[in-house]
């Protein structure tokens, strides 16, 4: 006859720790985390999608604005748009923007060139120095309304970062440079600036010149960022990492030599080695300087022990 | 003879190439739409050349891709085999997700994100459910990522006129695909007890998925004939 006990059961135990939470909440919390980078990961790429086919239209500003001069206004969202951009976006959208007969660089309203001739390359530098000279593809010159234009837009994309944007860390400080800012100071365009304009500009000065606390935080919120604390991805992450910093409250200072005891070491800091003064001869031998008095300098690091 | 002459004689070499390409894609791409099961006349699809030329042929003598465009509606057959059959726990489940195809050949000589949104807004603002985008050159890999941004809207497809000069389908060694209608897949997981994920699969970029406008999740049936067993029928889900 079977007996009533059930038969122990071989199999191994489960290894992870019965917590609270079944197999499949674990599964489901991983598989949510996952999804939500995925998704972070879509959003930023349609915002980039977005921005490029603004950016194809631009500039936006007419007449007594070019790409040297670009508008204020025109300028500011370009940076905003270019922020999360790889530089690989920014090809594509100067790509985009040729499709459509306009120079490259996103801020200059004039078409592009377009070399009617044949062929495929051009030589460029025939006149110039030997090392300027280069044969180049048609096509690449054809990009630009003219050599300073490209050097406009190049001089954005190498400031772009090669990382994508969901991996980005400290996301919003990234900052763009143009090779030709807003020539604001200029009488005749500030009268033309708008209202909007101005007042944003004075904000901007305003929040240069102020508040140092507010620089202080921002800087200190860049830091946990880049330490990983609240990293765009990792917002949400699987483990939970909390960072105590000790709170630094004085002013921090350089490190400075004392200079109180500073004379009676004057003699043998020639022989200082980070800090450390090496004394010569055998124990025996200083120990019998010492007898006779014969002090040479100081002997800080020597064995003290045998002293009652 | 005149290099003028010449000249002459190769211009209108090269036109008449124009036209066969362009008529062999236009013949390929009816097939296609005909394959998947829309509603076109067989006058349609079997076009002559000549009959192409006089219908599409411009005022400067050579094929006017701008007027290239039709649009086709689902069969009753289509309709069926796209509906979603009422289950238990669903009992008046939505209507197929199928609708008229618009087919649009673009004369453009670069298709970038502007040429994307006009056809996808074109798609919308007509109602169609489907559009096919031919183009003569590779799309800008920003303009395709318009098609998933677009997708709830309207669905877009888009082909080299390259790829349609052959009817691949018609090749001898691509076997028959047949898609499998909602039902008749239940029933063949169920009599194979399999989960869907159990099928081999094919690809959603797949040559023959494209040309039947496959979606992910569907299932067709792959009939190659087989020298020991007559015909074989292999089945395949769409990844």
């Amino acid at each position: 006859m079977a007996s009533a006990t059930t038969p122990k059961s071989i199999l191994k135990k489960p290894s992870y720790p019965a917590t609270g939470s079944s197999k499949a909440d674990r599964d489901r919390e991983v598989a949510l985390y996952h999804a939500n980078l995925i998704q972070q990961r879509k959003d930023i790429e349609l915002k980039i999608l977005l921005s490029t086919e603004t950016l194809i239209d631009y500039p936006l500003a007419a007449a007594p604005y070019d790409a040297s001069n670009p508008s204020p206004a025109d300028a500011r969202s370009f940076k905003d748009l270019l922020r999360p951009f790889q530089p690989s976006d920014y090809d594509a959208l100067i790509v985009e923007r040729n499709i459509n007969e306009h120079c490259g660089y996103a801020l200059c309203p004039k078409p592009r060139v377009k070399d009617g001739g044949g062929g495929k390359y051009r030589i460029v530098g025939k006149y110039g120095k030997a090392k300027d000279f280069r044969v180049v593809d048609k096509e690449e010159l054809e990009k630009w309304c003219s050599e300073a234009c490209a050097k406009r837009a190049l001089y954005v994309r190498v400031q772009l970062s090669e990382t994508p944007a969901w991996e980005r860390e400290g996301f919003n400080s990234v900052n763009i440079d143009l090779l030709d800012e807003p020539k604001s100071e200029e009488g005749k365009s500030k009268e033309r600036q708008s209202e909007e304009d101005q007042v944003v500009e004075a904000l901007g000065e305003l929040n240069l010149r102020g508040t140092e606390d507010q620089v202080k935080k921002q800087d200190a919120a860049d830091l946990a960022l880049e330490r990983g604390d609240r990293g765009y991805a990792t917002k949400n992450g699987l483990v939970d990492v909390k960072i105590h910093d000790k709170e630094v409250t004085e002013p921090v200072q350089a490190p400075s030599l004392d200079t109180d005891d500073l004379s009676s070491r004057l003699g043998t800091m020639h022989l200082t080695l980070e800090g450390h003064t090496p004394s010569f001869g055998s124990r025996k031998q200083r120990r019998h300087h010492e007898e006779l008095g014969d002090i040479e300098g100081e002997n800080s690091d020597e064995d003290t022990d045998w002293k009652l | 003879m005149s290099s003028d002459e010449d000249r002459a004689i190769k211009m209108r070499e090269a036109g008449e190439r124009e036209s066969a390409r362009l008529w062999r894609a236009w013949r390929t791409v009816h097939e296609m739409v005909q394959d998947r099961g829309y509603e076109l006349t067989e006058e349609e699809v079997k076009i002559s050349l000549e009959d192409f030329k006089a219908k599409f042929t411009g005022a400067d003598g050579t094929i006017e891709r701008k007027l290239m465009t039709f649009s086709a509606r689902p069969s009753d057959a289509m309709m069926k085999k796209y509906a979603n059959p009422p289950t238990a726990s669903n009992p008046n489940p939505p209507s197929a997700d199928i609708g008229t195809i618009w087919v649009e050949f673009l004369p453009d000589t670069s298709v970038g994100i502007k040429q994307m949104r006009n056809f996808a807004q074109h798609l919308s603002a007509n109602n169609f459910h489907t559009g096919i985008l031919i183009t003569n050159v590779n799309i800008t890999p920003a303009a395709l990522k318009i098609i998933p941004a677009v997708q709830s809207e309207t669905r877009i497809e888009c082909f080299l006129e390259q790829d349609l000069l052959v009817n691949i389908t018609h090749h001898e060694l691509v076997p028959k695909h047949v898609l499998l209608s909602k039902e008749e897949k239940a029933k063949l997981l169920e009599r194979y007890r399999l989960k869907d994920t159990q099928l081999p699969r094919i690809q959603l970029g797949d040559p023959v998925a494209r040309y039947l406008g496959l979606r992910r999740g569907q299932v067709v049936k792959i009939i190659r004939r087989s020298e020991t067993a007559g015909r074989y029928a292999s089945y395949r889900l769409c990844v």
